[in-house]
């Protein structure tokens, strides 16, 4: 039922809306409705080649679901990732992780991108909108940008002398309270805008009693998962100059979260700690981690008659710590503090943009990003060297409009990265086979140079009530450190991890087609997807043990995926309108020790059924269902199982009540009515058979003024 | 109404085609079970609450097999002071009481102290010939003279060529 008025853009347009451009004011104001015409739907799928959603501020406030991305999940294509602790990250086409970009204003979002425990670390309240691109974006974007790119805004400029709005939001499933505010304004040319969230929730609750972990069974309390409660606290300053033709804004904002480690499932091994987890549902014990991104991000345009140029400019320290109760593996001794990781990383980004129109016809796009990062690790526990990443890349793309029916793209982009990775040795002394002992070299001194050349071509075509779109391009990933350097204990999976510092970029090539039909009464999307990585790099599984644990290794195979995300909306009446979508998605490995097998964490197909009522033409007051139908998951890979079909009756309702000079937004959501028990294939916590929460039901109001 | 039923239609045909795509998997020869670790024709050793003193030796005896090719082995024992519990072993499943302990566990075993001796920790890994598909494992593993007596987990880990992994855990208790 997201669907309705999410803006389903799978058309081959111009890709220019992306990088470095601020909001455009006409975006924002654009997909107010609920229910958006197909005019619009047509204007928005003629504007790029790719696929592409739009997400509107209203439609983020009116179908609230508890957290961003679980709002974002009603995108067919989209999923958000349940990584353990009640967070999650979000997946583009089953790509997550270093395979998308999540980018904040045009600036690419740089934490540790690679871990599979921590959320978003960005102040999801203080979103204005949201879009996702699904498919490649590298030459906007540079590295990572395979499965797509989510872009959030957060840079709205106020158009009032004082405007603000106040919402205070609650889920049941964790007890989670929160409550966020926003204040801005606008005087003559200057204006401001600061935000707070503050977000408190207590452990989660999944509809079982027990849960088996490696070889451990663990029995819960009240059927909640012990420590995994957590909270959160956010805040921004802004303050730009809005003239005629210069644009400057000035944006600071900082994120904090320290969150529990589910306290059975942490660590290398399960032991009966001392702590008396079950004493309280809302504290947080060791194991918990904590993570804090600040981020001080600056945007300058100038608009002339026929030029556009842009500066983003921006620097973010990503200060993460895990914590846990020490304990000795091996020949590593009990260590002295809890601090078991540390990691902080300084990021530098500069994007200079050009946007020229030459005639009529033709518009030009040229632009330089250069990016630099710093990366320190601290701790106990060793999975990442320390490392630092300069990176630099160019791009030129022309988008030429042959007439209103017709629309032609191509880009080129090339790119250069140098990554230097530091040796680490252990802490602690191993004995050797002659009777000595020596602290064992985990990661080698690296130095390495990988260069990309990428490119985009893409065609829109509008035909009576059809756009026809397809795109092709070829984005690239530079190895993470991770891959390149990684030689020890992961002491969250138990697992041997070892990298390979002679990893080549991975490439990917994909095409895409985008179908839309509409007219007043029904709209049509479909988006078929085909995707090759001649060098997809792959963490495998292999048969050996290192130091009593399943050795995994970095490799590269050749991988084959493809899909498809359909969506039908009718609109039936004045009060009715229904929704079909789903998503499929296939992938095998083409070469390797693993050829045949599929990827992990592959998604399974599913269908999405609802129908909304809405009390007035237009209005803002809905009520509606939903049915989500998930296919059982048998494609599987080690260590993976195998998993069983499911679904879900889902609940939704909205309304909006204007009062004298402001409005209130209520927005109801109640996930899994029947209370099923299920698991979802792409979680994290599937390896260790945790279900997916039980009923919940997430309530938010607001006032704006 | 013809239009009600016309995108009825539209929408039935679309279910269909997305159900369709998933029907299209096809079968091959790869390798999608995990491999066995079994007690199958053998009096198996060590099974759960055996009695060992320091200075035995455990006899270990397992039948490895898997439907394509086994990988490699890994056979670990520490001690289970916190009586913490593992699960694999065939009364496991009975919630009852805490799995993978013994009915004659000392409930209080962990406020002792373990003075004397050194708390036992073992860990080897062991290959397997290529292109194998039983292998009967058998080694003595001997336990130190000073190792401190109190309830340990013996643990096997076993893969397969294509990386599947199974886990088989016994319980076991050294005595003076």
């Amino acid at each position: 039922m997201m669907t309705t008025s999410i803006l389903a853009a799978a058309l081959m347009a111009c890709l220019a809306s992306g990088h470095g451009e601020v909001a455009p004011d006409d975006t924002t104001v654009v997909l107010k409705g609920v229910t958006v015409s197909g005019q619009r739907q047509h204007d928005f799928q003629m504007r790029t080649s790719q696929s592409a959603v739009q997400v509107s501020h209203d439609y983020l406030q009116q179908h609230f679901s508890g957290s961003l991305m679980q709002t974002l999940e009603g995108i067919p294509g989209v999923k958000a990732m349940a990584i353990g602790s009640g967070q999650s990250k979000p997946t583009i086409r089953g790509l997550g992780f270093n395979r998308m970009v999540v980018s904040e204003d045009g600036i690419k979002h740089e934490g540790q991108q690679w871990g599979n425990d921590h959320g978003l670390e960005i102040d999801q309240f203080a979103v204005d909108r949201a879009e996702v691109i699904k498919g490649p974006a590298a030459l906007l974007y540079g590295s990572d940008a395979i499965g797509g790119v989510l872009s959030l805004y957060t840079n709205h400029v106020p158009t009032e002398p004082l405007s603000g709005s106040v919402q205070i939001f609650g889920r049941s499933n964790n007890e989670q309270i929160g409550v966020t505010a926003k204040l801005g304004g606008r005087h003559g040319k200057w204006f401001y805008r600061v935000g707070a969230t503050l977000i408190d929730y207590a452990d989660y609750r999944v509809p079982t009693d027990s849960i088996q972990y490696y070889s451990y069974w663990i029995r819960l309390k009240d059927q909640r998962l012990r420590n995994t409660a957590g909270c959160e606290r956010d805040g921004s300053v802004m303050l730009g100059y809005a003239g005629y033709r210069f644009h400057t804004d000035l944006r600071i904002s900082d994120s904090y979260s320290k969150s529990g480690f589910f306290a059975n499932a942490h660590g290398l091994e399960v032991r009966l700690s001392d702590i008396d987890y079950d004493h309280s549902r809302r504290d947080i014990d060791l194991p918990y981690q904590w993570v804090n991104h600040l981020k001080v991000l600056s945007h300058t345009s100038w608009q002339g008659d026929r030029l556009r140029a842009e500066a983003n400019l921006a620097w973010q320290n990503n200060h993460r710590e895990e914590l846990s109760e020490p304990v000795s593996h091996g020949y590593m001794p009990k260590p002295d503090e809890t601090l078991e990781r540390r990691f902080v990383k300084n990021t530098l980004t500069a994007n200079l943009a050009l946007h020229l129109a030459l005639g009529e016809r033709h518009e030009l796009s040229t632009g330089v990003n250069g990016e630099y990062q710093h990366n320190r690790r601290g701790g106990w526990g060793f999975i990442i060297p320390d490392f630092e990443t300069t990176s630099i890349g160019a791009y030129a793309m022309d988008c030429y409009t042959v007439n209103q029916r017709l629309k032609l793209n191509a880009g080129i982009r090339l790119d250069h990265a140098h990554t230097h990775i530091s040796s680490y040795h252990d802490w602690f002394l191993t004995p050797t086979t002659d009777g000595t002992s020596v602290y064992k070299e985990r990661s080698a001194d690296v130095n390495r140079n990988f260069t990309s050349l990428t490119w985009s071509a893409g065609i829109n075509y509008a035909v009576g009530h059809w756009v026809l779109k397809a795109n092709a391009g070829k984005s690239f990933r530079v190895p993470i450190p991770k891959e390149l350097g990684a030689d020890g204990v992961n002491y969250h999976i138990f697992r041997y991890e070892r990298g390979n510092a002679n990893l080549d970029p991975e490439e990917s090539y994909q095409i895409d087609m985008g179908i839309h039909w509409d007219n007043d009464v029904v709209c049509l999307q479909v988006d078929p997807y085909v995707n090759y990585f001649p060098n997809y790099i792959y963490l495998n599984p292999t048969a050996e043990y290192v130091e009593g644990l399943q050795l995994y290794n970095y490799t590269q195979a050749r991988v084959l995926r493809y899909g498809v995300e359909a969506q039908a909306t009718w609109v039936i009446d004045r009060h009715w309108e229904a929704e079909l979508k789903g998503e499929y998605l296939y992938a095998e490995q083409l070469s390797g020790q693993k050829k045949g097998y599929t990827l992990p964490f592959s998604t399974p197909w599913s269908v999405d059924a609802s129908v909304k009522y809405s009390f007035q033409w237009h209005g803002n007051t809905f009520v509606g269902l939903n049915a989500r139908i998930v296919g059982a998951q048998r494609e599987i890979v080690p260590p993976e199982k195998p998993t069983d079909g499911h679904w879900t009756l889902n609940l939704s309702a909205g309304k909006q009540i204007d009062l004298r000079k402001s409005k209130l937004n209520i927005a109801l959501h109640a996930d899994n009515l029947l209370d099923r028990r299920y698991y979802d294939h792409t979680s994290y916590y599937r390896l260790i058979d945790v279900p997916e929460p039980g009923r919940n039901v997430s309530l938010m109001v607001g006032l704006e003024f | 109404m013809k239009k009600i039923i016309n995108m009825s239609l539209m929408m039935a045909l679309m279910t269909i085609l997305i159900l369709s795509f998933n029907a299209c998997g096809k079968d091959d020869d790869k390798d999608m079970t995990p491999p066995v670790i079994s007690t199958e024709g053998i009096t198996a050793n060590p099974v759960n609450c055996q009695q060992y003193h320091p200075g035995d030796v455990i006899p270990f005896h397992y039948v490895m097999s898997d439907d394509q090719e086994l990988g490699a082995y890994n056979i670990e024992i520490h001690n289970n002071f916190d009586h913490h519990s593992h699960s694999t072993e065939a009364d496991d499943h009975d919630h009852d009481h805490d799995m993978g302990e013994c009915d004659d566990d000392d409930e209080h075993e962990h406020e002792h102290e373990h003075s004397e001796g050194k708390a036992w920790a073992y860990n080897q890994d062991f290959t397997i010939p290529a292109g194998q598909r039983l292998y009967d494992a058998h080694h003595d593993i001997q336990i130190p003279a000073d190792a401190t007596p109190g309830d340990y987990h013996f643990m096997i880990r076993l893969t397969d060529r294509a990386g599947w992994q199974q886990l088989h855990a016994v319980a076991i208790k050294i005595v003076e």
